[in-house]
C-alpha cells in the first residue's frame, strides 16, 4: 500500500554525468508502473533512487506523503528484486527468506509458517534447505521473490528481474509475475528494456530516453497516441516504419507524398495539419507494420520487391525494399511469397501518425 | 579444484622434474624446520650436552626441563598475558578493520580513495617511526606500564584493513543492497552478510595478528616496566637473564621457549585450512 511520488528528481553521478534529469512520476496505490527505454536511459537509476540505494541529487522523493530522500533503504519497507538475484550464498533459501522477517524480531513460529506459506506458493518448499549455489537460474528468481513477498512491503521494486532467463521460462514467469500482482495487491515498479514484457504486465507505463520521461500512458494509448518518434519506434515490434513525405494541396484537399505514391488523409489529419500550418512543407510519417495493407498499383503508397518473407503461423511479416527504404509489413494474408516478388502497400490512414521532421514531436496521430 | 592435464614429457624428464621439487621444497623446509627442531630436542638435553655439537639428540630425555619451566617459572602466567592481550587486541582490530574496510569499500563517499590513500599511507611509514610519538600519547594518558595502554596502542590493524577490503570486494555489492533492502543496518549486513562470506580473510587476519601480537617484543617492552605486565618474548629475555644467568641455563630457555609455542601451534592446527585459503586470495565464497 503505497503512494509514490517523485517530483523534478535530478541524479547527478560523482563523474558530473547526469543521469536523470529532473523527472516527475506519480504512483498511486497499487499501481503496476513500467520503467522502460533503452539500456543506458536511467530506469536502474531511478529504481534505486526509490529504493534508496542511490543519493538524489535534487528534487524530492514522497513515499505515503512524507518526504524520504534521506531515510536509508531498510527505513523504508520497499522489497526489491534484482536482476542477478542478489540470494545470500551463505544462506540456505529458507534463511533467504526469512532474513527479513528475523531482522524485524518476527516470533521463530511466526517465521516458520509464512516462510513455509510463501515457499508453498512459489513452489519452493522442497528447496527450502537448499544453497542458493544449488539452484537453476528460475529457481533462484523464485526465491528472490519470495524473499520480497514474505515481508508484505509498501511497493516492489524489480529491476530487469527476468532478464536472465530463458525466452520459455521469461514468459511463464511473466504471467507468475502477473498473477502475483493480482494477488497481492501492492504498488509494483518495474523496470525493464523489453516492450514486450512492459506492454503486458504494465498498467501504466513511464517510456524514458536519455535521462528523461518521453510518456507516461497506459499500453494502449503508448501504442495508438505516442507523443513523439522515439516512443513510436520503441513501442511495438516489429517497429513502426518511418518514412519522408510531402503535404501536398490536390484538388483543395491535402494528401502525403512519397516516392513512391501518394497517401490518403483523414479529414482530422488533414485539418490538423492544415491548421498548423504544414501544407507544402515535409513532414516524417510512421505506421506500423500491421497497419499496412495490400493494393493496387495506382492506390500504392509503397512499391517494392520482397527482401524477406517469414511466416509465423497465423500471420506474416514481409520485409520490402522500396524507394523510401526497407518497409516491414506484418499481415494475415499468409499466401506463401517468393524472395523478389513485387507488391504494393498502403497504410490504413486512419492509422497513420506524423511527425515533425525537426522536433520529432507527433502532429497528429 | 583439480585441473587435470597431459603431460606428454618422457618419462625420465617426468621423473627429474619431480625430483628437482622434492629436492627444492625439501631443502627449504629442513631450513625452515631446523631452528624449531633444534628448539625442541635442545629442551630436553642436559647442560652439558647442550653445548656439545657433535650429540644432536638428547642421551638423557630431561622431561624435567620442561616441568620446571611450567611449575616452577613465570613463563605459564607471562603466556596467560599473552594470550588474551592478543585476544583482546585482536577483536578489536577485527572489529575496527572490519568497519573501515567495509565503508571503504561498500559506502559511497567523495573521500572515499583519499581515505583508502591516507590508510595505505600509514603502512609505509617504519612502526619505529610511530614508537616515540605513541609513547608521548601514552604517557600523557597515564597508560605506560599497563595492559590497557598496550591494548589502546594496537587497536588499529592496516594490515588487517588491507587484507578484509581485499576481500569485501570479491563481494558482488548487490548483496550489501539486498540486505539493506531487507531491513539490514549496515552494522548487520557487515556481519550478518559480509563477514560469513569472507571468513578465510578474518581467519587469516585474526591468526597472522594474534601470532604477531602474542611474539611482540619490541613495543611492549618500551611501554611496560613490571614483570606483571610482560608479553612472552619480554618473559623469555626476563628469565634468560634472571638472577644473573646471562647464558648459562640454556636448557631451560629452550624449554621455556618450546613451552610458549605450543599455544601458537594449537591455534594453527585448528584454523590451518581457513589460513590457506585466506593467504592465496581465496574468499570462501565458492557454493
Ligand atoms: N556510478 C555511476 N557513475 C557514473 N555514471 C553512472 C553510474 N551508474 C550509472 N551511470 C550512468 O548512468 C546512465 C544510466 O544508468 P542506468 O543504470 O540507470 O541505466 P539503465 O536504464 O538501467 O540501463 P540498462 O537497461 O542497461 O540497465 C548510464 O549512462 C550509466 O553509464
Ligand atoms: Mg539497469
Amino acid at each position: 500500500m503505497a503512494e509514490i511520488i517523485l517530483n523534478n528528481i535530478t541524479k547527478e553521478y560523482d563523474n558530473g554525468f547526469q543521469a536523470v534529469k529532473n523527472i516527475n512520476l506519480e504512483i498511486k496505490d497499487n499501481e503496476f508502473v513500467i520503467l522502460v527505454g533503452p539500456s543506458g536511459c536511467g530506469k536502474s537509476t531511478t529504481l534505486r533512487m526509490i529504493a534508496g540505494l542511490e543519493d538524489i541529487s535534487d528534487g524530492d522523493l514522497f513515499l505515503d506523503g512524507k518526504r524520504i530522500n534521506d531515510v536509508p533503504p531498510q527505513e523504508r519497507d520497499i522489497a526489491m528484486v534484482f536482476q542477478n538475484y542478489a540470494l545470500y550464498p551463505h544462506m540456505t533459501v529458507y534463511q533467504n527468506i526469512a532474513y527479513s522477517l528475523k531482522i524485524k524480531k518476527v516470533p521463530k513460529d511466526e517465521i516458520d509458517r509464512r516462510v513455509r506459506e510463501t515457499a508453498a506458493s512459489l513452489g519452493l518448499t522442497e528447496l527450502l534447505d537448499r544453497k542458493p549455489g544449488q539452484l537453476s537460474g528460475g529457481q533462484k528468481q523464485r526465491v528472490a521473490m519470495g524473499r520480497a513477498i514474505i515481508r508484505h512491503p509498501k511497493a516492489f521494486l524489480m529491476d530487469e528481474p527476468l532478464s536472465n532467463l530463458d525466452a520459455k521460462l521469461r514468459g511463464q514467469m511473466r504471467v507468475e509475475i502477473a498473477d502475483l500482482y493480482q494477488r497481492l495487491n501492492t504498488t509494483f515498479i518495474y523496470v525493464t528494456h523489453d516492450q514486450t514484457e512492459a506492454m503486458t504486465l504494465g498498467t501504466k507505463i513511464v517510456v524514458m530516453k536519455d535521462g528523461e520521461i518521453q510518456q507516461i500512458d497506459n499500453p494502449t494509448n503508448l501504442f495508438n497516441y505516442p507523443v513523439n518518434k522515439f516512443v513510436a519506434g520503441f513501442i511495438g515490434t516489429p517497429t513502426m516504419n518511418f518514412f519522408d513525405a510531402e503535404c501536398v494541396e490536390e484538388d483543395g484537399k491535402l494528401c502525403l507524398k512519397t516516392l513512391d505514391g501518394k497517401i490518403e488523409l483523414t479529414p482530422e489529419k488533414e485539418q490538423k495539419l492544415k491548421e498548423d500550418g504544414w501544407t507544402g512543407r515535409k513532414v516524417t510519417a510512421g505506421i506500423r507494420p500491421e497497419h499496412l495493407e495490400f493494393c493496387t498499383e495506382e492506390q500504392a503508397a509503397f512499391k517494392g520487391e520482397i527482401s524477406v518473407f517469414e511466416l509465423l503461423g497465423s500471420n506474416a511479416i514481409i520485409y520490402a525494399q522500396c524507394a523510401d527504404g526497407r518497409v516491414v509489413m506484418n499481415t494475415n494474408d499468409t499466401v506463401s511469397r517468393e524472395h523478389g516478388e513485387t507488391v504494393f502497400m498502403k497504410p490504413r490512414e486512419e492509422k497513420l501518425h506524423i511527425f515533425d521532421p525537426e522536433t520529432e514531436r507527433i502532429i497528429t496521430n | 579444484m583439480n585441473t587435470h592435464y597431459k603431460d606428454n614429457r618422457s618419462l625420465p624428464v617426468r621423473i627429474l622434474s619431480v625430483l628437482g621439487k622434492v629436492l627444492i621444497l625439501g631443502t627449504a623446509g629442513i631450513f625452515t624446520a631446523f631452528p624449531f627442531i633444534w628448539m625442541i630436542v635442545s629442551s630436553l638435553k642436559t647442560k652439558a650436552d647442550i653445548l656439545n655439537t657433535d650429540i644432536f639428540f638428547p642421551t638423557d630425555p630431561q622431561w624435567s626441563n620442561i616441568a620446571s619451566i611450567i611449575f616452577r617459572s613465570p613463563i605459564p602466567r607471562y603466556i596467560f598475558n599473552s594470550a588474551w592481550v592478543s585476544l583482546v587486541i585482536v577483536g578489536l582490530q577485527i572489529i575496527t578493520g572490519a568497519m573501515l574496510a567495509y565503508a571503504l569499500v561498500f559506502l559511497k563517499f567523495r573521500t572515499n580513495k583519499l581515505l583508502f590513500g591516507i590508510v595505505m599511507g600509514t603502512y609505509m611509514l617504519p612502526v619505529a617511526a610511530t614508537y616515540i610519538p605513541s609513547y608521548i600519547i601514552l604517557a600523557d594518558w597515564h597508560m605506560l606500564d599497563s595492559f590497557r595502554g598496550l591494548i589502546i596502542s594496537s587497536t588499529v590493524s592496516i594490515f588487517g584493513i588491507f587484507l578484509l577490503r581485499q576481500g569485501f570486494m570479491q563481494i558482488p555489492k548487490g548483496l550489501v543492497e539486498a540486505a539493506r533492502m531487507d531491513g539490514a543496518s549496515h552494522w548487520r549486513a557487515l556481519w550478518e552478510i559480509v563477514c560469513p562470506m569472507t571468513k578465510a580473510s578474518f581467519i587469516t587476519f585474526g591468526l597472522m595478528n594474534f601470532i604477531s601480537t602474542y611474539n611482540n617484543y619490541m613495543w611492549p617492552s618500551l611501554i611496560t616496566k613490571s614483570s606483571e605486565y610482560f608479553l612472552v618474548s619480554q618473559g623469555l629475555r626476563a628469565f634468560f637473564i634472571r638472577d644473573g644467568a646471562y647464558g648459562t641455563e640454556w636448557a631451560l630457555v629452550m624449554a621455556a621457549s618450546a613451552v610458549v609455542v605450543v599455544p601458537l601451534l594449537v591455534l594453527f592446527a585448528f584454523t590451518q585450512k581457513w589460513f590457506i585459503n585466506g593467504i592465496g586470495g581465496e574468499t570462501g565464497i565458492k557454493g
